[in-house]
């Protein structure tokens, strides 16, 4: 996956929607939309790719205040399918309107907690049949987990204190990994080396990448690298 | 059967909830001694507060026998918050991609050994197909899950070996606990299918559990209606010397009484 990397940018607001424009292109989704709240501030950040007349009406009637998608979704550990929803009056309020801009109730959001109680959700909708629907959702879902952790990591961490506090607290197998992947050894290598399974090198080095807010694992490497917890190769 | 609850669809399944906590405090307290806090039989500590997903296995006769708790990993969770010691002062696994398991246990009391419908293996597989299922669906690539040394026996035994362990086990109570990895691929849903001879598809329908757990309401019901041995004898002689339908009656609520207090043994 190439996405645009928000931990490389200045100003992670002046991307975001960029972000989630390739997120649709590359996966395959009509529209997509992200919202957290910030445990410290307060603050609701939003962003959304849907057309200006929709955020306009959405905001104006203020449909955040009953959209299920938002309320209902931060109650889960697993991305929540909005075919879960009971059609109450809330749930028409907000898709009725919705389907009036065009845009389709056939969507779902990965929800990602923080280590603060707070709570940010990913929300991508595609106006498809429900066998081409279940397809894609298969095929996607862990593209769309990478995605979500990583806006929402980015969006969290934008202010001087949260940046502070953010020093990544890798585990010595994330940075040993980190290490023998700098000098240049293959997962099956390093597993070796290490006399541990291929899928512990992995599963350690995604972690690491994770904690990084990187993208890949050269992209984590150079980080890792930039912040003296790894030596160069 | 599996039920996958979670914040979204608990209020359908609350009695199944209660029968889970309890089964809970029964393991967790009572035989394996851990320092856990239990109320009116029933074990609830503070992630359980965090709206986790709570995999739970009804049998055939809609009792629960097996539960699993699932947290997700980029927020709190026990390796982190409570179980950090087996990490020997590491940091925690953080991935969105990646699940905790905790609260993973069978009721050893109910079930038997061996591989039957109503064994300890059978059980325990079906949790785990459970859980894994649901946990690929969800995108989600490996979970992390603290076992005790028995769990640990009866995974290695079934199909479905951890493939690593973080940090090192260490004392809970009266056992050891662990930190096991393992992944959510097709290769280890298959192994544990293969080993259990569990073909189909494990989750259960809302409708399914509701007729179980139906069953079940009738069988305890049926169980404190009918008092045996001496008491059984007294009630009915008291039925038979009634003189009238509010004497009878009384009688009745009398069994009734006496029926609440002595659960499932009269």
């Amino acid at each position: 996956m190439k996405l645009i990397d928000l931990s490389s940018v200045q100003d992670v607001d002046q991307h975001a929607d960029a972000f989630l424009d390739e997120l649709c292109q590359m996966l395959g989704f009509d529209f997509a939309s992200y919202a957290a709240t910030n445990p410290i501030s307060g603050d609701v950040r939003g962003y959304a790719n849907y057309p200006d007349e929709w955020k306009l009406h959405y905001t104006k009637r203020g449909l955040h205040h009953v959209d299920p998608t938002l309320y209902n979704s931060a109650k889960s550990i697993a991305p929540v399918d909005w075919g879960r929803f009971e059609h109450d009056g809330k749930f028409t309020k907000v898709f009725r309107d919705a389907h009036d801009f065009g845009i389709s109730d056939r969507g779902l959001t990965v929800p990602i907690r923080g280590p603060y109680g707070d709570c940010g959700l990913l929300s991508v909708t595609r106006n498809c049949k429900p066998t081409e629907w279940e397809k894609l959702k298969q095929e996607v879902m862990g593209d769309l987990q990478i995605s979500a952790v990583h806006i929402h990591d980015n969006v969290m961490q934008t202010g001087v204190l949260s940046k502070a506090l953010s020093t990544p607290a890798l585990s010595s197998r994330e940075k040993e990994i980190l290490q023998w992947v700098a000098v240049g050894k293959s997962q099956q290598d390093i597993g070796d080396i290490l006399s541990i399974s291929h899928r512990t090198v992995e599963v350690h080095l995604r972690s690491g990448r994770e904690k990084l807010g990187a993208l890949s694992t050269p992209q984590a490497v150079g980080r890792a690298i930039g912040l003296n917890l790894i030596m160069p190769g | 059967m599996i039920i996958i609850i979670d914040e979204l669809n608990r209020h359908k399944y609350t009695s199944v909830l209660e029968d889970m906590y309890r089964l809970r405090a029964r393991v967790f307290q009572d035989r394996l001694g851990w320092e856990v806090n239990v109320q009116d039989g029933k074990e609830i500590d503070d992630f359980d507060g965090l709206q986790p997903t709570h995999v739970v296995c009804i049998d055939d006769e809609g009792d629960v026998v097996g539960c699993m708790r699932l947290l997700q990993t980029t927020g709190p969770h026990m390796l982190a918050d409570v179980f950090y010691s087996i990490l020997d002062g590491e940091p925690p696994l953080r991935s969105a991609q990646v699940w905790e398991a905790t609260r993973f246990c069978v009721d050893t009391a109910k079930l038997s050994g061996g591989k039957t419908r109503n064994s300890i293996s059978y059980v325990t597989s079906e949790v785990m197909i459970g859980a894994f299922e649901y946990a690929q669906k969800a995108g989600v690539l490996d979970a992390v899950a603290v076992i005790d040394p028995v769990m640990n026996r009866v995974l290695k035994r079934s199909g479905n070996a951890p493939y690593d362990y973080l940090g090192t086990a260490k004392p809970m109570g009266k056992v050891t606990a662990m930190a096991a990895l393992m992944d959510c691929s097709d290769e280890r849903i298959e192994s544990i299918r293969e080993f259990s001879d569990i073909r189909h598809d494990v989750f259960a329908s809302e409708e399914e559990v509701r007729q179980r757990r139906a069953k079940r309401e009738l069988r305890k019901q049926k169980d404190s209606d009918q008092p045996t041995g001496d008491l059984h004898d007294y009630f009915e002689q008291q039925l038979r010397d009634a003189n009238d339908a509010e004497e009878v009656a009384a009688v009745k609520r009398l069994i009734q009484a006496v029926a609440d207090q002595l659960p499932g043994d009269l």
